[in-house]
């Protein structure tokens, strides 16, 4: 099968998954509040207004009608509007999604550019002194709430060493540059603008290097793991015989091998740090989808809350393909199917 | 611990019980052996004793439900009051140690109905497999698409904010891992001979599920409910600290530190000692299961 059947297959399985998330929200914002009109409308609305907000909201026709009336909106990318901004979810999310990407991507390459020779030293002195190290500093890191250290490291890095601005993507004041990725500091490059760049990734290194220890353990392992099992393979002992210096055996076969399971938990730790950018964008002020969820969880406002949960479901399957994509490129036996 | 050896059938299957028996007790050895594990367990000790001992020993128990003393606001950390106090006057000391007993309570929580959903479900989908199978792990997947947090934070906002609903929300989004794990080890154990001679002796779907094979499938479950008990514990503090979770004056961690954010770094103490005592917490069911690992799933660790 080519890569491009597999992908569209890839991505056609993603709609049922879509729909049964799409369902897990509608129940968790129109069934679980016992009363989302009163919520949406407030404790001093009279009657009238009551009605009057549950007719443009279309919540005094039935369940399964909203449910329609939702999903029709969704498939014209409609998410429906905030009732706290009157503003469109759609928009809002446009906005946000690249933060959060930006943000987790930069921690997963803080965490592998620690975590992965952190877990090939580990593997290549097993049970020696490195290996034990590093298995109790990453488990140390992995334990600190990020929320209270993302506090700490602001106070500390920010504020009394001046080393990073406290809070937001980019000087309030400042014009970025044009938007083509969202993310800012490809943006800034592409166009060539160096001191905007400079200033995104002042921004952008703490929040992402607090997210980062979230994944550093999990990272550490596996490649330790995989280096391991790839080191006792039978073919290194062929290699080694041959006469094939240590060095290149580890760099040009070994590593290769092992790649494939850190790659695996690289993509698993994604949506775990998408998740713990939430707690991280809220102390850092920075405007991506988490602080979002939590300014409409605070709300009640559900219209904001279902379109941010469908989000981060897409986001994160479409990692997951892109993945399995990865996994053909560096494994050549692995053949799509 | 007596049902391992006191079998209440005289039949003579091998199961695996004897060897599990012996097993037992090389793990018991190596995990003693362990000086990383053997420190998780000892802090995990005084959490626990701390926990239970807290209403004692702490100097101003009042203070973790309605206690008020303004006339020590911010008092700086010092003999009187060890962490200090907050913006109300209260110990931050008697505090900590009370919310000790409601961080185990919350993750004790958590980890038993997250098990108990997931074990279930991913044991039923493996044993019986097939369209069942296919149905519950379907429905697993669409849980895993959203990661666990953010999920969370939508449940508990809609069920509510407070503590009870953001356990239930948080088990409501932790099973899907627990159903993924006992899925695969239920499938890799429901085809040895000795669970085809147990259903040749006639016995129950049921009871070969759940008495013989799911016993056999235990260690990565138990290993994963260990490390996840730290994470439960965490991830309940951030739903406290974000304001869906634990709400004041509950003595909760992350609520804690939210209430002490908006006096940080001025008044450190307030924010900081709550945050020690989570990472304490976190810290000791890592050691605790990474051991554990080591013990009872030494394939993952050579």
């Amino acid at each position: 099968m080519s890569i491009q059947v597999y992908l569209v297959r890839r991505l056609f399985l993603i709609i049922p998954i879509l729909i049964g998330l799409s369902l897990i929200t509608f129940t968790i914002s129109r069934i679980v509040p016992g009363d989302p009109v009163g919520l949406a409308a407030g404790p001093q609305a009279t009657p009238e207004i009551r009605e009057r907000l549950a007719a443009e909201l279309g919540m005094d026709k039935s369940l399964p009608e909203q449910y329609i009336n939702y999903m029709a909106g969704l498939l014209r990318g409609d998410f429906g509007e905030s009732l706290y901004t009157r503003r469109q979810v759609a928009d809002d999310l446009r906005t946000f999604i690249p933060a959060t990407l930006e943000l987790t991507l930069a921690a997963i390459i803080f965490a592998s550019a620690i975590g992965i020779p952190m877990g090939i030293i580990s593997a290549l002195y097993q049970n020696k002194l490195p290996d034990h190290s590093a298995r109790i500093l990453s488990l140390f890191f992995v334990s600190f709430p990020a929320f209270w250290l993302a506090m700490i490291f602001q106070t500390q890095f920010g504020v009394n060493w001046d080393l990073a601005p406290v809070s937001g993507r980019f000087p309030r004041l400042d014009i970025p540059p044009n938007q083509i990725t969202g993310l800012l500091t490809v943006d800034s490059l592409l166009a060539l603008d160096f001191a905007s760049f400079g200033r995104a990734l002042e921004h952008l290194w703490l929040p992402a290097l607090v997210l980062s220890f979230g994944a550093l353990a999990s990272i550490t392992r596996i490649t330790r793991a995989s280096m391991l099992e790839a080191l006792n393979n039978d073919s290194v002992k062929t290699e080694r015989a041959i006469g094939i210096p240590w060095r290149v055996i580890v760099l040009k076969y070994v590593l290769r091998n092992a790649f494939i399971a850190t790659l695996t938990i690289i993509s698993l730790e994604f949506g775990w740090l998408m998740a713990g950018a939430v707690l991280v964008e809220s102390i850092f002020d920075w405007p991506g989808l988490g602080l979002y969820l939590v300014e409409s969880s605070l709300r009640l406002d559900f219209q904001p809350i279902m379109g941010i949960t469908m989000m981060y479901g897409i986001i994160f399957s479409l990692v997951n393909i892109l993945t399995d994509v990865a996994y053909g490129i560096i494994d050549p036996r692995i053949r799509y199917g | 611990m007596a049902d391992f050896i006191t079998d209440d059938k005289p039949v003579s299957i091998d199961d695996g019980r004897s060897h599990r028996w012996e097993n037992l007790r090389r793990g018991v050895y190596r995990f003693r052996s362990n000086t990383m594990s053997m420190l998780g367990l000892s802090i995990l000790v005084f959490i626990f004793a701390v926990a239970i001992l807290a209403p004692y020993i702490a100097p101003y128990p009042k203070d973790a439900t309605t206690g008020v003393n303004p006339v020590a606001r911010f008092t700086e950390p010092g003999a009187e009051h060890p962490f200090g106090t907050d913006r109300i006057g209260r110990d931050i000391f008697s505090r900590v140690l009370i919310g000790t007993g409601l961080a185990l309570k919350v993750g004790t929580t958590i980890i038993v109905l997250a098990t108990s959903i997931g074990v279930t479900i991913g044991a039923v989908a493996a044993y019986f497999g097939g369209w069942v199978d296919e149905l519950l792990m379907r429905f697993t997947d669409i849980f895993l698409t959203v990661p666990g947090l953010v999920l969370a934070i939508a449940v508990t906002a809609a069920l509510g904010r407070g503590i009870d609903n953001a356990m239930i929300g948080i088990a409501l989004v932790w099973w899907p891992g627990f159903a993924r794990l006992t899925r695969s080890q239920v499938i890799s154990i429901k085809e040895e001979p000795y669970v085809e001679a147990i259903r040749g002796l006639g016995a129950g779907n049921l009871r070969i599920l759940f008495r013989h094979i799911l016993p056999n499938a235990i260690s990565p479950i138990i290993v994963k409910m260990t490390t996840d008990f730290g994470f439960a514990v965490l991830t309940a503090a951030a739903l406290g600290f974000i304001g869906v979770g634990a709400q004041p004056p509950t003595p909760e961690w992350g609520a804690m530190i939210n209430e002490g954010r908006d006096y940080f770094p001025d008044e450190w103490w307030i924010a900081t000692f709550p945050g020690l005592a989570i990472w304490l917490m976190v810290f000791s069911w890592n050691l605790l299961g990474d051991g554990l690992r080591d013990v009872l799933d030494p394939r993952s660790r050579r």
